[in-house]
């Protein structure tokens, strides 16, 4: 008997469901639907070339501060195609940096606590006392509220405020920071580091650093991560959500994400091995399509014809971080090091921060005004960009002043979006073969959905 | 208990976000007062459709319905479920007390509604400066209140927390012409704003990246046309776009979306098209040339040399 059951799945970014088709209590096919669209690259269309950094910020309310990242990236590449030297100050680059990682630690604690912990509530039945992580009223699910917050107060410092802020251009960046701006940022991000120190590896985090081995880690540990993962162990969860063992970075931001595509060995990263298929995308080359096997917005993305698994995971492959290539191998590409490599994330991000922070030299320029003015070049240009949830792409075509074409994928679109003729994409291959439904969706979200990035 | 629901049409999830930023009262503080009977980013057990029939019964009563997002009918381009947002909307139009617009998207309909292949994007009761929303213009809540704009991209999260905090304690609130709380939207982010002593000298920037000079004249910002508080209430407690460098985008009209060209001013013979709100040209044209013609030496400094 074939059963096919439907969830709309909350505790996402956005409008999700999913579809399960059940054969003898076995998961035996899984489509991740992601049902609203709002059409932003056509919006974007015959707009002025840097009307873009206004409007793509204004795609996801989570992560939009990385799409005006990939933006102003694509702009420069338009004038280094064209023919033009753009000029970046040492200190424009590391602003840019700093309110990058701040988004993305953002990010990762709201979506730890606010999104996954609860799951394991449901499975606990809380027979074990989970009331510190319970959502509105537990205190560890408050402080994540208040800690997420209070970082994204190093964008507010630089960019005026966050969500939205369109403060980074081609040239620079639009602020003029005193050394007191940079000392507060400085202050918030130890205060963000003695949090992540105390509440959720419980250790100092020169010490976390060391660790090569998980089991070193659990044993040592008696806070959140470690108690997190103590009840995945319970619950058999070391087992689940094994995807295609493929990883894909296009960025470099060193010493913590490295470019590359890793399938066993890793190579270096090349845009035009990519593609995109809509075969079953309401979205096609042609318009718009509904009509038979298709069922979501989003459009699959291959790489050299594979699905590849983008985000934090992939980053710390591809970086090549030895707790993480100790994890795959004993626990291959599944829930847990999906899930640790994004709280792994915060602390590398923080401590970059706070170098950064301190390389600032305040007397560069902000911004050096590019000796073209944009609305004389032509042609196209790619931005990349990494995101909290993984390699983010923008591509745009200018011709007389004004956007031709944009072309947005995001990372979800690598890791939820709709299968292709050969393969499922990542989070569709995760979920077949399991026997439970809130299993299935702890997997779903182990992925970091935002269904809003994901159709755009 | 006094009782809220949270739902999303097309949107970034950009007003929630912000909103979990809230400070005096924060997120949970505010929902220790009222209850959450539903939000899609924060609810864990609870099932969004079995609310809105209990609600329908009226089982549950239902003081706050907040919408984020622009409304569509269109089902193909945006589903909770089986259905559209626009009938869940209509389901309980008349059962909430108040309804809450958070956002340009649910206000005015803001950028999801410049999208062609789906001619049917609004606001609840506007559609950018028409009263053509998905509600009548004469629409009411049980209140008395018509559908109550928190506009801006996104919203600040105190705008949202004062309203539902005023409108808990029962204290009446003054709209504004687009029904948006008067409090809120009757400042302007040029108020307060750190760079108004070079607005007052006319020492305008000519490009980005300096902590002197106002943006107002070369570089688009829309501080002196906008209605909010920017420069008051700060965002994220710390700073806003003006004060960092960036120009005012006019995002909490409804015209924001149609506006081109951000970051630069559109002049005609030298005199921007758009001058302050409440100024005329002419007394626009008449201060300038005055301001000018004296000197004040501090604004031709930069900020550290200054006496
Ligand atoms: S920068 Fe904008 S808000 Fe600030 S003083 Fe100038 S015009 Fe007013
Ligand atoms: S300063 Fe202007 S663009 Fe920025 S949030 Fe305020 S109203 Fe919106």
């Amino acid at each position: 008997m074939v059963k096919i059951q439907k969830t709309i799945l909350s505790r996402v970014e956005g409008e999700i469901e999913l579809k399960l088709i059940w054969e003898k209590g076995i998961i035996k096919d899984a489509f991740i639907i992601a049902p609203n669209f709002r059409g932003f690259e056509f919006i974007l269309e015959g707009k002025p070339i840097l009307d873009s950094l206004i409007i793509t910020p204004r795609v996801c309310g989570i992560c939009g501060h990385a799409h005006l990242m990939a933006t102003v990236n694509a702009l420069e590449n338009l004038y280094k195609n064209a023919g033009y030297n753009i000029e970046i100050s040492k200190k424009a680059n590391l602003i840019r940096l700093i309110t990058l990682s701040a988004e993305i630690v953002q990010n990762h604690l709201r979506w730890f606590y606010l999104f996954v912990f609860p799951d394991l509530l449901k499975l606990e039945t809380y027979t074990e006392d989970l009331s510190e992580y319970i959502p509105i009223k537990g205190k560890q699910w408050q402080k994540a509220i208040d800690f997420s917050s209070k970082i994204v107060k190093v964008i507010a410092i630089f960019g005026g405020q966050w969500p939205h802020t369109s403060y980074s251009i081609p040239g620079g960046v639009v602020c003029d920071p005193t050394t007191f701006d940079i000392t507060e940022s400085i202050s918030i991000v130890d205060s963000m580091i003695k949090y992540y120190e105390e509440n959720i590896i419980g250790m100092k985090y020169e010490n976390y650093l060391s660790i090569e081995d998980y089991k070193e880690f659990i044993e040592k540990s008696d806070k959140d991560l470690s108690k997190f993962l103590k009840l995945c162990f319970k619950h058999n969860l070391h087992k689940i959500g094994k995807a295609y063992n493929r990883f894909l970075t296009v960025s470099n931001i060193y010493p913590i994400f490295s470019q590359g595509a890793t399938k066993r060995k890793k190579y270096n990263f090349n845009i035009k091995k990519l593609e995109e298929i809509d075969t079953y995308s309401f979205l096609t080359k042609k318009g718009i399509d509904f009509n038979g096997k298709k069922y979501s917005w989003a459009k699959a993305v291959r790489y050299e014809g594979f699905p590849y698994e983008t985000g934090p995971l992939a980053r710390r492959i591809n970086n090549k971080d030895k707790l993480f290539l100790n994890l795959l191998a004993d626990l291959k590409d599944t829930y847990i090091p999906r899930i640790w490599a994004r709280i792994d994330e915060i602390i590398k991000l923080l401590l970059a921060m706070k170098k950064w922070l301190q390389e600032i030299d305040i007397k560069e320029p902000s911004y050096i005004k590019p000796k073209k003015n944009i609305k004389e070049l032509e042609g196209i240009a790619y931005g990349l960009c990494e995101a909290a949830r993984g390699s983010l792409i923008h591509k745009l075509e200018v011709k007389e002043g004004k956007i031709k074409k944009y072309d947005i994928i995001t990372p979800s679109t690598w890791n939820l979006g709709p299968r292709c003729e050969k393969y499922l994409s990542p989070a569709e291959k995760a979920i077949i073969g399991l026997d439970n439904s809130l299993i299935a969706e702890m997997v779903l979200r182990s992925f970091d959905v935002c269904s809003v990035c994901t159709t755009h | 208990m006094k009782t809220l629901l949270w739902i999303q049409g097309l949107t970034c999830n950009g007003n929630t976000h912000s909103l979990l930023n809230a400070e005096n009262p924060s997120f949970y503080d505010i929902f220790s007062k009222i209850k959450l009977l539903f939000h899609p980013a924060i609810s864990s057990d609870e099932d969004l459709i079995k609310i809105i029939k209990d609600i329908t019964q009226n089982k549950i009563s239902l003081t706050f319905l907040v919408v984020e997002g622009s409304i569509t009918k269109n089902k193909s381009f945006c589903r909770v479920g089986d259905f559209s947002i626009a009938e869940i909307i209509d389901q309980l139009k008349d059962k909430a007390e108040f309804i809450i617009a958070v956002g340009n998207c649910a206000s005015f309909g803001n950028i999801p509604a410049l999208y062609k292949e789906n001619t049917n994007v609004v606001g609840l009761q506007y559609i950018f400066t028409e009263k053509k929303g998905l509600l009548p213009p004469n629409f009411k809540t049980k209140s008395g209140y018509p559908v109550i704009n928190i506009s801006g991209c996104p919203i600040h999260p105190a705008w949202f927390m004062q309203t539902i905090l005023a409108l808990y304690y029962e204290k009446p609130l003054i709209l504004d012409a687009f029904n948006r709380p008067k409090e809120i939207y009757m400042y302007l982010p040029h108020d307060g704003c750190i760079r108004n002593e070079y607005f007052e000298w006319k020492e305008e920037s000519e490009e980005f990246g300096h902590k002197e000079g106002c943006l107002f004249y070369n570089l688009g910002c829309k501080g002196p046309l906008t209605h909010a508080p920017c420069n008051k209430i700060l965002w994220n407690r710390t700073s806003s776009k003006t004060r960092a460098g960036m120009p005012c985008l006019g995002c909490t009209e409804f015209n924001f979306p149609l506006r081109e060209n951000y970051f630069e001013t559109k002049k005609n013979i030298g005199i921007p098209e758009e001058v302050p709100l409440g100024v005329s040209k002419r007394a626009y044209i008449t201060i300038s040339g005055v301001a000018k013609s004296l000197r004040n030496e501090r604004v031709k400094k930069k900020l550290e040399e200054t006496d």
